[in-house]
């Protein structure tokens, strides 16, 4: 899958294209306004992560001009600016997500993840791991096609860990994405290991592989 | 406190009195003076004339002596009698208080005298002639009246005259000062004095408006210093956090290694909440929150509950709530649910594994309590960074954002510590 990652800082696009890289999907940078339009004249993409603030224009122009060509890709707004009415004019005009700076790789591998499976699939998609089968549109979970008992949280962490297959997601990134951006003020990110281990308690008595490894101490991974 | 234009008038009350007081001997002085001055030409006159008729009469003995007693009898005022040659004396002038024989009721009366000799075919004579005038105490009395008038009427006039000029010609004073009254920095709207034609009045405008243009824009560029600061800090953040996430990717890192990845994220986390937080506070503060809508704060507060349920129990904290339903405030979705959630956070973060926290929610207030060991220091509690303590990994900010969302809403924060609760209550 290709995906465009228009951000004028390249560090962190070539951070972008180093964790998405290898695992499905083919990244192209731009680094300013122009390039940006030129790169979305000359391909088609099935993802593009937009930055707002660029070099020579606004990002937002750049998606008026992605939407005004009745263009088919998935547009994923990364932006430091954090601002509420961008965040709400972006998606007016037609952005499919919003991530605001400093994000963890895996968060937005999920996003990218979830956003391409959304426009593929045409939001009738079942994903399938071996034995494991998710229904996005009932959310619910089978293994082996028997039905297993998911909570919100047990089921939200394996897409997660789907996303991000073959990666080491660290108990930061996943704290922070099952509570947002209070995940820092708590104390302990025990919870995050609590549900961790219902998920793969559930997984293991459904006879299903364990795949999902702990890394180090401190992250998890799941491989496929 | 006296209002500025009733200080002079007091010096100017007090001035006059003086004046007016000195003015009442000045006064009785140049009179008497005048009186005794226009009398003594008078009793000369009477002299001179008395003793011109006589000598133009050529009187023999007899008939002088008859006319002198006739005299006398008639003119009560003078006396003219024979003296012997020894007596005669230069002329003098004399004050004299004695009872008026005319006066029915016998007051004493005061005179003015001359005493004058002068001969008379061939004879020596002595006249006197006396005027009364009018008694000192009369004098000054009257004197008195008409000071104590006039006083009066100056002292009328000082007081309309003051009320007048003070409503009139300190208008724009008072207009100006209101307005600078009601001036509030955090709003950043100007002041437009009214003209004056004073040129004091006209001056002090002038200078307010320098010194409110430079304060506006000292505050303005620290505002956006705030916030063009944590903007820059965002995009090196991200790459910071990228670049930990991809090494964290790498096969041959050992336990320890994989660790201190772990902390430096965490501690990442932490200054990108605080910068975040800063950008939060700078953009209240800058008014970017459109605002009044009708939110269900009983919602919020629930939602939020709901949210850290699992916190609650993970740290064995008893949940006490009392919500009333369909609470509604008006205000901005973002900032209220931000303020709630700062509380709430704290209220867990700050309760001692196996606590308890309650909720309280009426029309009027938000109440948030939870156990503690000892009151906190309330001073500056409600500041940035006023709290950070090395146990509590908070941004230090969640108070100061809870006290800038009340004040723009005009509701009120306070904490008290009872019966072993850290009390926050918001009033709305």
């Amino acid at each position: 899958m290709k995906v465009l990652i228009i951000e004028d800082e390249p560090e962190l696009a070539a951070s972008i294209t180093g964790y998405l890289s290898g695992e499905s999907y083919l990244c192209e940078t731009a680094t300013s306004f122009r390039q940006a339009i030129e790169k979305i004249n000359a391909f088609e993409y099935d993802c593009i992560l937009l930055d707002l603030m660029l070099p020579g224009g606004n990002g937002l122009d750049i998606l008026q001009e992605i939407k005004h060509r009745k263009r088919e890709e998935g547009v994923i707004i990364i932006s430091a600016k954090d601002a509420v009415e961008d965040k709400i004019k972006g998606l007016q005009i037609g952005a499919d997500d919003y991530i605001s700076k400093p994000f963890h790789l895996a968060e937005l591998a999920a996003r990218i993840y979830s956003l391409i499976r959304r426009k593929q699939f045409n939001n009738t998609n079942v994903l399938r791991q071996e034995e494991i089968e998710v229904n996005l549109l009932a959310k619910t979970v089978h293994v082996h096609d028997k039905p297993v008992n998911f909570t919100r949280k047990e089921l939200d962490l394996l897409l997660y860990f789907m996303a991000n297959r073959n990666r080491v997601v660290s108990k930061t990134a996943l704290a922070e994405h099952l509570s947002g951006d209070i995940a820092d003020m708590l104390d302990s990110h025990d919870f995050v290991y609590a549900h961790i281990k219902n998920l793969k308690k559930k997984l293991a008595e459904a006879g299903a592989t364990n795949y999902l490894k702990t890394i180090y101490g401190s992250g998890y991974k799941w491989e496929s | 406190m006296t209002r500025l234009l009733n200080k002079p008038l007091r010096a100017f009350i007090l001035y006059s009195l003086v004046v007016l007081a000195t003015s009442i001997p000045a006064y009785y002085f140049i009179i008497d003076y005048i009186w005794r001055l226009q009398l003594d030409e008078h009793n000369q006159l009477v002299s001179k004339k008395t003793q011109n008729e006589l000598s133009t009469l050529s009187l023999n003995d007899t008939l002088l002596k008859q006319s002198i007693e006739l005299w006398d009898r008639i003119q009560p005022g003078t006396a003219l009698e024979p003296v012997s040659q020894a007596e005669m004396r230069p002329d003098s002038i004399y004050t004299v208080l004695r009872p008026n024989k005319y006066d029915p009721d016998g007051y004493i009366n005061r005179f003015r005298g001359l005493s004058t000799y002068f001969t008379l075919y061939g004879k020596p004579y002595r006249l006197i002639v006396e005027t009364n005038v009018e008694e000192s105490d009369e004098t000054i009395a009257a004197i008195t009246v008409v000071t104590v008038f006039f006083f009066l009427l100056l002292l009328g006039g000082f007081i309309i005259l003051n009320k007048r000029i003070s409503v009139r010609l300190w208008k724009p004073f008072y207009r100006t000062l209101e307005k600078v009254q009601g001036f509030n920095l955090s709003r950043q709207q100007n002041i437009e004095f009214e003209e004056t034609s004073i040129k004091e009045f006209s001056e002090l405008n002038e200078a307010l408006q320098h010194l409110i243009e430079a304060d506006m824009t000292a505050y303005r560029l620290q505002k956006e210093f705030t916030e063009n600061a944590s903007h820059e800090l965002q995009t090196p953040l991200a790459i910071m956090r990228s670049k930990l996430d991809l090494l964290l990717q790498s096969s041959t890192l050992t336990n320890e290694q994989s660790d201190i990845i772990e902390q430096a994220t965490r501690a990442l986390s932490r200054v990108s909440r605080i910068n975040r937080n800063l950008l939060l506070l700078a953009r209240i503060e800058n008014n970017q929150f459109a605002d009044r809508q009708q939110i269900d704060l009983s919602n919020i507060v629930n939602e939020n509950l709901l949210m850290l349920d699992e916190h609650l129990s993970n740290k064995g904290i008893e949940r006490e709530k009392d919500i009333d339903d369909a609470i509604q405030i008006t205000g901005n979705r973002t900032l209220v649910e931000t303020m709630v959630s700062n509380l709430l956070l704290n209220a867990i973060r700050h309760s001692p594994t196996g606590g308890k926290i309650r909720v309280q929610l009426s029309a009027r207030q938000l109440r948030i309590s939870n156990s503690g060991s000892g009151p906190l220091k309330e001073e500056g509690l409600f500041q940035r960074f006023s709290n950070i303590s090395r146990e509590s990994p908070g941004s230090g900010l969640g108070l100061a954002i809870v006290k800038q969302v009340c004040n723009r809403y005009g509701w009120e924060v306070n904490y008290s510590y009872s019966q072993d609760f850290h009390v926050f209550t918001i009033w709305f």
